[in-house]
């Protein structure tokens, strides 16, 4: 499964349960004791002011004191609600239930107290206040109704009007048991009538129309519209005691236009109950009753939101976060979580504002369910994602060719910390040994990217051209590898080789045929220092095949073009060089043998074999490496001279020694040295004429801190062709140019000079004013136990 | 003597027994290494000289197989046309006692042959004053007259000059001439020989005019050489 479906399956995972949990704790209520705290929290800030209309009368501690148990006889009720009367109330209402007939005489001063007596039915109505009675049910009803309605006993029913005094004063209670909401009217099923509230009751008798509550709650089936109650301060309401009504001795004023309401407020009658503004203690339930009243006056009940209200106004936050889970950072994300929060908060408390209760509890029930739950899967994902990645990197064997050093954690994070630590470290050796390794090739090379700069060049490279490439452009490159003169074809073949569009992406087959073709054509250059080089380009592509730059491979065939040219020589020697002694050995051969012909054979015959030999020495100088020893140079060049004595001497030719060295040793190739001077001297006998003198002088020369030895050869020939010097020493260069004995060999010189060079010494080529050449050799001396 | 001869060259084999046969000695030629180490199995002789480059057998593979197979072997020469420093050492060591390099002249030939067979027919012979063209040596008295002129010498260098007269045209090796005159080759350094050789040189003014030169088989030894 890959890491993307795996996160869009887990997303869903937590959508559906942040909407479960929105709708399920709306439906059941789950977070009611938060929500509850919430609404009681918010509903203290507003406390709406008591009705002035209303005046309870309680049956208070002091009037139990005065008059004795509960209940009291009905005639005492009738006093007090005459006493009443008489102060002219807008209206009368008994918060005591009156279900049972009691002693005939007290029930009868009571309904005479309530409907005037005697009960007269041509009265018109007096202009007596209105009495309103309750009603209470029972619950469960019989027959499957919800409830059962039990009227007041027969004597306390209006004769006038029936039952349309009538009310309830039932209570409902939140499951923590606090009052909070009460239903403006009641009906147990079709079939029976519908009772309005006690307090509807009276706000018709007040405004001769139902309440735009009572209004809003018929049109609900069975009147099942319960509203919140918004209570005024607990106490505001004004209050006499029922002593007080029954002694007479409360204030007219306090009575008059009045809606009196009788009820128990002391604590041992029981009707006392929680409400939000009780503040943990109770509220009569009388009390209760008359709040509604003021709220029905003031027509501020707060209508709880229904079930699908607060289900829309929970998801749509809920939702909005779920979208940006996929879409956000994790700080936008923990970002949106806090605005959400306060705003279902603030949500709240406006709608309260405005008459409405939207519980936002499940929602945020919802909110901190889901968030920490999305931020531990990203989490673990990540986490798997991650190891599966280590180990995918682990599983490549040849991903390091130097190995790992494998670490060894006992806890699960510390080995993926190891891991990790070992992938970094992986891919650190693995740069490094590709660094190193095209550091390293015997090859040189460059890199260049696509804007034309070189971003690596090996060290053979750099050492080769004796600069650093990195930092410069291609053309930069050329110029500094390549002679002037051949530039134009290397930016001949560059341009060749260049791929026309940057964008152009090649698959694998193309790849390979494209380094097939790259490496099949080369450009052939000479760098400004003499170096040869072959030079292959070829397309750095990426993994996807997209171009990058450019690999440059040189090599450097100096060699290989010395030893062409080595080859051209040789092929000139044996052309030349060789053939015409052999060709005129053997037309002296034709001739006749006398003393001269076998002379010149002889000479002949030398020439060829120090031809030979001064070729096969220049061949393995160029082969094997300097391999001196210590010698005396006094006693090979005196050597020497001793070998080439009966040459000189045939002609006449003396060759004189002066040795004012104090025996000079130097590391030296006898071979090879003996065969420069050898070399040296023949020639000098060869340019000397007849009984001349040949004068070869060793000394010591102090240079700074080194000794050199000096060896001169002086002859008294007719010297060195001044077109000559300057290319005396170079191959092929026919000694001295003198055509009329062009019998040099052509290596002779060049041979010299390549041997004193081997010994880091030097030679120099000059003609004496007087005539006759002078030759110069200067060789480092070697101080003893050197070697 | 009976001397033992061995190339591949017809030309160099006559050459070489016109040569040997001027000197009176019996010549036996082989043309290749396979036939010569047959004959030395079968005969006896006093010299074998011996070609490098042969075919079957070459120079150097004899020579170590006679250092195996043949007990008091005679002194053998060895003759190429291979100049180089390292070869000729390479030969020396091998047990050549002394090597002559191709083409050499017909006189230094035999005057290197007859040094080898001198030395190995009469090597205790001993002469109190002897005369060698310019120069008298005179042994008790450790003198050297040249052109009858006494030439003041140590007596490492009168031992030396000695040495090298009653070995002339042989080559010898450096250990050998120190053990030789200083007996030990201890604290010695080459630098030591090689300037007693250079001052030997120039006191008795040993030059090819005078019909001597000493040749310096570098990386080995010495060798005094008779000139005509």
């Amino acid at each position: 499964m890959t890491f993307r479906l795996r996160l869009i399956i887990e997303w869903f995972i937590i959508a559906f349960l942040a909407n479960a949990v929105v709708i399920t704790f709306l439906q059941w209520d789950i977070t009611a004791s938060f929500d509850n705290l919430l609404y009681d929290g918010l509903s203290e800030t507003a406390r709406p002011p008591a009705d002035d209309d209303i005046l309870i009368v309680a049956i208070d501690d002091a009037s139990l004191k005065e008059f004795g148990k509960w209940p009291w006889a009905r005639d005492q009720h009738a006093q007090v609600i005459n006493n009443i009367k008489k102060l002219e109330p807008r209206s009368i209402s008994l918060d005591i239930i009156l279900s049972e007939t009691g002693e005939p005489e007290g029930d009868k001063a009571l309904s005479e107290a309530l409907y005037g007596a005697p009960l007269n039915p041509e009265e018109t109505p007096s202009n007596g206040p209105a009495i309103f009675l309750p009603l209470h049910f029972v619950t469960p009803g019989n027959d499957g109704r919800a409830f059962d309605t039990i009227l007041p006993a027969s004597p306390f029913l209006d004769p006038k009007m029936g039952q349309k005094n009538l009310g309830h004063v039932n209570l409902t209670f939140d499951s923590d048991g606090i009052l909070r909401k009460n239903n403006i009217c009641f009906q147990a099923s079709e079939e029976t009538p519908m009772w309005p509230h006690l307090m509807e009751r009276i706000y018709q008798n007040r405004h001769g129309k139902a309440s735009p509550a009572m209004e809003k709650a018929v049109k609900k089936p069975f009147c099942e519209a319960p509203v919140l109650i918004p209570f005024s301060e607990s106490g505001s309401i004004s209050t006499i005691s029922y002593s007080e009504a029954a002694n007479g001795t409360m204030l007219a004023d306090s009575v008059r236009g009045k809606d009196v309401i009788i009820g128990a407020t002391a604590a041992g009658l029981g009707d006392n109950y929680p409400t939000p503004s009780s503040n943990g203690s109770l509220i009569p339930g009388v009390e209760i009753i008359a709040n509604m009243l003021g709220a029905l006056e003031r027509d501020d009940f707060i209508t709880p939101l229904s079930l699908w209200q607060s289900i829309l106004i929970s998801l749509l936050p809920i939702w909005i976060l779920l979208i940006g889970f996929l879409r956000w950072q994790p700080r936008q994300i923990l970002m949106a979580s806090g605005v959400i929060f306060l705003g279902l908060l603030i949500l709240s408390a406006t709608l309260l504002y405005f008459g409405f209760w939207f519980p936002p509890g499940p929602a945020l029930a919802a909110l901190f369910l889901a968030y920490p739950l999305w931020g531990w899967r990203r989490l673990q994902a990540m986490s798997y994602y991650m190891g599966r990645k280590l180990r995918e990197l682990e599983s490549e064997e040849d991903s390091s060719p130097l190995g790992l050093i494998q670490k060894k954690s006992i806890d699960l994070v510390g080995k993926q910390r190891d891991t990790l630590d070992q992938a970094i470290d992986n891919i650190r050796d693995l740069r490094r040994f590709v660094t190193d390794t095209l550091s390293g090739l015997p090859d040189p090379m460059f890199v260049i990217n696509m804007d034309n700069e070189v971003i690596l060049s090996n060290d053979i490279l750099n050492q080769r051209i004796d600069s650093n490439l990195v930092g410069g452009d291609l053309s930069n490159a050329i110029e500094t590898m390549v002679r002037k003169e051949d530039r134009p074809s290397v930016w001949q073949y560059i341009e060749a080789s260049d791929i026309e569009s940057a964008d152009v992406i090649i698959d694998q087959e193309e790849i390979v045929r494209m380094v097939d073709n790259y490496s099949s054509s080369y450009v052939r250059f000479t760098s400004p220092r003499g170096r040869n080089f072959v030079m292959r380009r070829v397309p750095l592509l990426s993994n996807e095949g997209e171009y990058r730059g450019y690999i440059h491979y040189l090599a450097d065939i100096t060699a290989l073009a010395r030893a062409d040219s080595q080859r051209e020589e040789m092929l000139q020697l044996l052309s030349h060089d060789m053939r015409a002694p052999q060709s005129a050995i053997l037309a002296l051969l034709d001739g006749k043998i006398d003393e001269h012909a076998k002379q010149s054979i002889a000479n002949n015959s030398k020439r060829t074999l120090q031809l030979a030999q001064d070729f096969v020495e220049i061949a393995r100088m160029g082969e094997t490496p300097f391999d001196g020893e210590e010698l005396l140079i006094d006693s090979l060049v005196e050597e020497v001279i001793d070998s080439l004595w009966p040459l000189a001497n045939e002609r006449g030719i003396k060759i004189d020694l002066s040795n004012i060295s104090e025996g000079s040793f130097i590391i030296g190739e006898a071979d090879s040295l003996s065969r420069a001077f050898m070399n040296l001297l023949d020639n000098a006998i060869k340019f000397s004429p007849d009984n001349s003198n040949i004068a070869v002088k060793i000394k010591n020369m102090e240079f700074g801190k080194t000794t050199m030895v000096s060896i001169t050869l002086e002859d008294q020939g007719n010297g060195i062709d001044s077109d000559m010097l300057p290319i005396l020493f170079e191959k092929f260069t026919t000694n001295r140019g003198n055509e009329g004995r062009a019998q040099g060999t052509g290596l002779g010189l060049s041979f010299v000079s390549a041997v004193i060079e081997r010994h880091h010494g030097s030679i120099s080529a000059d003609n004496k004013r007087d005539g006759g050449a002078i030759f110069s050799i200067l060789i480092p001396e070697s101080i003893e136990g050197e070697s | 003597m009976r001397v033992a001869l061995a190339d591949d060259h017809q030309d160099v084999l006559d050459f070489m027994t016109s040569i040997l046969e001027e000197m009176e000695h019996i010549v036996v030629t082989f043309p290749d290494g396979e036939r010569l180490s047959q004959g030395l199995m079968r005969d006896t002789f006093d010299l074998v000289i011996l070609d490098w480059n042969m075919p079957k057998k070459d120079g150097l593979a004899v020579l170590n197989w006679m250092q195996e197979a043949i007990k008091e072997a005679p002194p053998v020469i060895m003759m190429t046309s291979r100049t180089a420093k390292n070869d000729i050492t390479a030969a020396l060591n091998a047990g050549a006692d002394d090597y002559i390099t191709k083409p050499e002249d017909r006189n230094v030939i035999s005057a290197r042959i007859s040094a080898m067979l001198r030395r190995s027919a009469n090597s205790g012979s001993f002469e109190t004053k002897a005369v060698y063209g310019k120069y008298t040596l005179d042994r008790i008295e450790h003198k050297v007259m040249y052109d009858d002129k006494e030439v003041t010498l140590t007596a490492k260098e009168f031992e030396l000059i000695d040495l090298l007269f009653r070995n002339r045209d042989r080559t010898m090796s450096r250990d050998y001439i120190m053990e030789t005159i200083w007996r030990t080759n201890a604290a010695l350094t080459t630098r030591t020989l090689d300037m007693h050789i250079s001052r030997v040189r120039s006191k008795l003014n040993l030059k090819p005019e005078n019909g001597f030169r000493i040749f310096t088989v570098f990386g080995y030894g010495y060798r005094l050489e008779t000139l005509n």
